[in-house]
């Protein structure tokens, strides 16, 4: 186990430094120039090229890389140009929205999901079974920008029961975490339907039904554990997703995530913002894929870490 | 099975944990009835939200200009000379004499504090001159390029030179927003600034709300608030949504189409002020075809200007009388281009385009208003006389690079006036040396140079005068349209007074 998780760390590492630097690139790659950005469309050429001088930005793109990197090491991703101050600072401070919005989305979605995952595989094509396909199909193709602004109508605007704007309380979580989630009730009810349907297949299923096991039993207690290995993997990678792109959701319901610092800093090319957004976000995905291949084991005695 | 419960217990803890470091609450806030009740007459708590976020509360920083940090430093700091709207009022300066044609001496007042208690002295204001005009991030440090020194020459005198008579001093001083001396340079100060303005700042979260109290010894009487809290919510419905049900008590930038909505709700007050914003399309005059007037000339002719402001403003905008706001000092009245699409074939006729041409049109969509709509509406009416727009949307960054270079035939954008002073645009855009849309002229040169050194106002209106007529009947660009800052305002606020650039002062506001 230890060897492996060592072995897991310096990989870690590896993609982080690829995806850091994959964006130090990309950023300087695409057109648009951070000096012309915060001077504004009123600058002159000197003002521009002045203020380039003294951010650092027009020396060789080599030697930008190398104090860049020098710098990520002792982990300072420099300063903000829109924001001032240190850039790692402002992503911190997005962090616990951002990670909050998409707990509370996962568990929204497994709170959903898996009742309706499992009424579904009671009776494959039953009525409940085909009912519960077509609303989860709907509500994968519905627009999130739209769902959210429809949400405000009717629970602010009408119902006046949810706060239409802003952090805050567990109220304002509601309706952000519901949109975000939304899309992806319908994936992770099939994947729970289909994996349940799977397992019933299986001899041990029989085994229990002629032991004289009530339904129920074998479904909670042995069947579910087992079809929860695809569903563990799908909901790992979608905490990473919600994460990193609750974009929309952040604009939709002035969520302060890091989705909505990550657009802005984009659009005005502040670089060191995004960098370590992005160095952040890798990190976290990595920690989480990680989580998953360790419940792995919990769920299943059969995949061992080691093995792997 | 105990290890299932190991791992929710961890992830439990986890997410409560965040839910701690975010600042999460059990108790849920649905303003709507909070507000109605009588509690509020012990406390004025308001809160207002506008549509882009303050990133910043540096005075002296790249997002200085931006009126959302204008709006953030009107409440926190003071300045020298005010605005008021039509003419310029003392502030800090109690009065200003000019013994000669670079000197200006201010004599400040000696009542004031900063939010901590210390002194505001000339030292102050000094420390804050120098600082932004050394800071290279600012967009606004260029207004300062002909200072030459700033004196504190006793506690409350502070003498101006300038190395050539600068006729804008007391417009640029509206935006020099005054924090103290031995703070100013410091990279942490302005998370959480210090000013000596009618608020103190409580709490900054950049791009998300920005909460203040109440500065009980403001030198101009006690605001009536006891806080005030900014909240950016970028979603237009959103936005409204939260003026109707009281979560907010304040909010301006309403879209065109959804003021009629609100004017339906009978809690809900519109007020509207011309604003420094306005639109302009300019002509790239350095190349063909745009080198000939006829040519730039018969654009305007071919535009229905009227009939574009009044389908798709509706009473956010007004059609432009001249090449800057009628608001703006400088300001004069020029004869609108009438609509004549025959003038205007005939026009291209003379210059050599009997058919027409093809041509690049680039914007930012960001820029303004109903940007989109209103690129499609012109390109529709040129479409008429034979001109082909060739639309290139470009994203703001990219926009401000192809602009700069001159990589353009047409470019659509808004401006911004927020000094209130012409030189502010006229001054920095139209002169040839700044090169900014090809067009050169030697008499408005001269006109622009002489307006900004002169230091007698009448003088300086008649300069503007010249100025104004030149760009406009050489139709350097075409001027379509002035916004309007449209409020929208719960009934029971009082005091507040739209403001044109979006920075309303609520030093006078209060809650009933």
């Amino acid at each position: 186990m230890a060897s492996y998780l060592i072995r897991r760390f310096f990989y870690s590492l590896f993609v982080i430094w690829g995806a850091i630097t994959i964006i130090f690139a990309v950023l300087r790659i695409i057109p648009g120039d951070p000096a012309a950005v915060m001077l504004g469309s009123n600058a002159t050429p000197e003002q521009i090229h002045s203020l380039n001088e003294s951010l650092g930005l027009n020396k060789p793109l080599f030697v930008q890389y190398g104090q860049f990197i020098v710098d990520v090491l002792r982990l300072d991703f420099g300063e903000s140009f829109r924001l001032g101050g240190p850039a790692l600072t402002h992503v911190l401070e997005r962090l616990p929205f951002t990670i909050t919005l998409a707990f509370t989305a996962i568990l929204f979605a497994i709170i959903i999901s898996f009742p309706l995952g499992i009424q579904a595989a009671r009776k494959p094509n039953g009525a409940a079974d085909r009912i519960i396909s077509f609303v989860s199909l709907f509500g994968q193709s519905l627009p999130t920008f739209w769902v959210g602004i429809v949400l405000i109508l009717i629970f602010s605007r009408v119902l006046g029961i949810l706060p239409s704007a802003g952090a805050g309380s567990v109220a304002h979580l509601i309706m952000p975490a519901f949109t975000l989630c939304l899309p992806f009730i319908g994936m992770i009810v099939r994947l729970v339907r289909s994996g349940i349907l799977e397992e019933l297949r299986q001899g041990y299923v029989q085994t229990a039904r002629s032991k004289g096991l009530k339904q129920n039993f074998i479904l909670y207690i042995h069947v579910l554990r087992n079809a929860l290995i695809p569903v563990v993997t799908v909901l790992g990678l979608l905490l990473g997703e919600f994460i990193g792109s609750a974009i929309i959701i952040e604009v939709v319901f002035s969520w302060p995530g890091i989705g909505r610092l990550l657009i802005n800093s984009i659009l005005y090319r502040d670089y060191a913002v995004v960098q370590a957004a992005i160095a952040l976000i890798a990190g976290i995905y990595i920690i989480l894929n990680l989580i998953v291949d360790i419940l792995y084991g919990y769920i299943d005695p059969r995949i061992r870490v080691e093995e792997s | 099975m105990k290890k299932w419960y190991s791992v929710f217990l961890f992830l439990c803890v986890f997410a409560l944990v965040a839910t701690g470091c975010a600042g999460i609450s059990g108790d849920s806030d649905v303003s709507g009835d909070a507000k109605s009740d009588g509690s509020n007459s012990k406390k004025q708590e308001m809160t207002v939200a506008n549509d882009v976020g303050i990133i910043s509360l540096d005075p002296y920083g790249s997002a200085h200009g931006e009126p959302a940090t204008i709006l953030a430093a009107t409440q926190i700091y003071d300045t020298l000379v005010k605005n008021d709207g039509n003419k310029l009022v003392p502030s800090l300066a109690t009065e200003w004499k000019q013994p000669d044609d670079l000197t200006w001496v201010f004599k400040l007042r000696d009542d004031v504090t900063f939010h901590d208690g210390t002194k505001l002295t000339a030292k102050d204001v000094k420390a804050s001159l120098e600082q932004l005009v050394t800071r290279k991030e600012s967009p606004l440090t260029v207004l300062w390029a002909q200072l030459d020194s700033v004196e504190a020459t006793d506690d409350t005198t502070v003498t101006i030179k300038t190395k050539t008579p600068l006729g804008n001093l007391l417009y640029n001083l509206t935006l020099l927003y005054i924090t103290p001396a031995d703070q100013a340079t410091s990279k942490d100060f302005f998370r959480k600034p210090i000013g000596s303005g009618p608020f103190r700042v409580e709490s900054f979260q950049p791009d998300q709300d920005l909460k203040l109290s109440g500065n009980k010894d403001y030198w101009d009487g006690a605001p009536k608030l006891d806080s005030l809290t900014i909240k950016n919510i970028p979603e237009n419905a959103a936005r409204m949504t939260a003026i109707e049900t009281g979560e907010i008590d304040a909010t301006w930038t309403i879209p065109a189409d959804l003021i009629d909505q609100l004017k339906q709700n009978k809690e809900i007050n519109i007020m509207d002020t011309p604003s420094y914003f306005y639109y302009f399309n300019w002509f790239n005059s350095s190349e063909k075809p745009f080198d000939d007037v006829r040519v730039r000339k018969a654009m305007w002719y071919a535009l229905d200007t009227k009939a574009i402001v009044k389908d798709l403003f509706g009473d956010t905008a007004e059609v432009m009388k001249a090449p800057i706001p009628s608001s703006i000092f400088g300001f004069s009245e020029q004869t609108p281009y009438e609509y004549n699409p025959e003038k205007a074939k005939q026009l291209l006729k003379e210059a050599g385009y009997p058919d027409g041409f093809e041509t690049r049109m680039i914007w930012s969509k960001g820029s303004g208003p109903q940007i989109l709509e209103l690129q499609k509406a012109l390109t529709s009416y040129w479409d008429k006389i034979g001109v082909k727009i060739v639309p290139d949307q470009l994203e703001r960054a990219e926009w401000i690079e192809k602009l700069t270079a001159l990589d353009w035939n047409m470019d659509l954008q808004t401006n911004a006036v927020i000094s209130g002073d012409a030189d502010y645009t006229l001054g920095r855009l139209y002169i040839s040396q700044a090169n900014r849309n090809g067009y050169k002229n030697e008499k408005l040169d001269e006109l622009l140079i002489k307006a900004k050194q002169s230091t007698d106002a009448d003088k300086r209106a008649q300069f503007y005068d010249q100025a104004n007529k030149i760009i406009w009947d050489d139709a350097v660009g075409i001027f379509p349209l002035q916004l309007k800052q449209i409020y929208a305002v719960r009934k029971n606020v009082k005091g507040l007074e739209a403001s044109p650039t979006g920075a309303p002062n609520f030093h006078k506001v209060s809650i009933e």
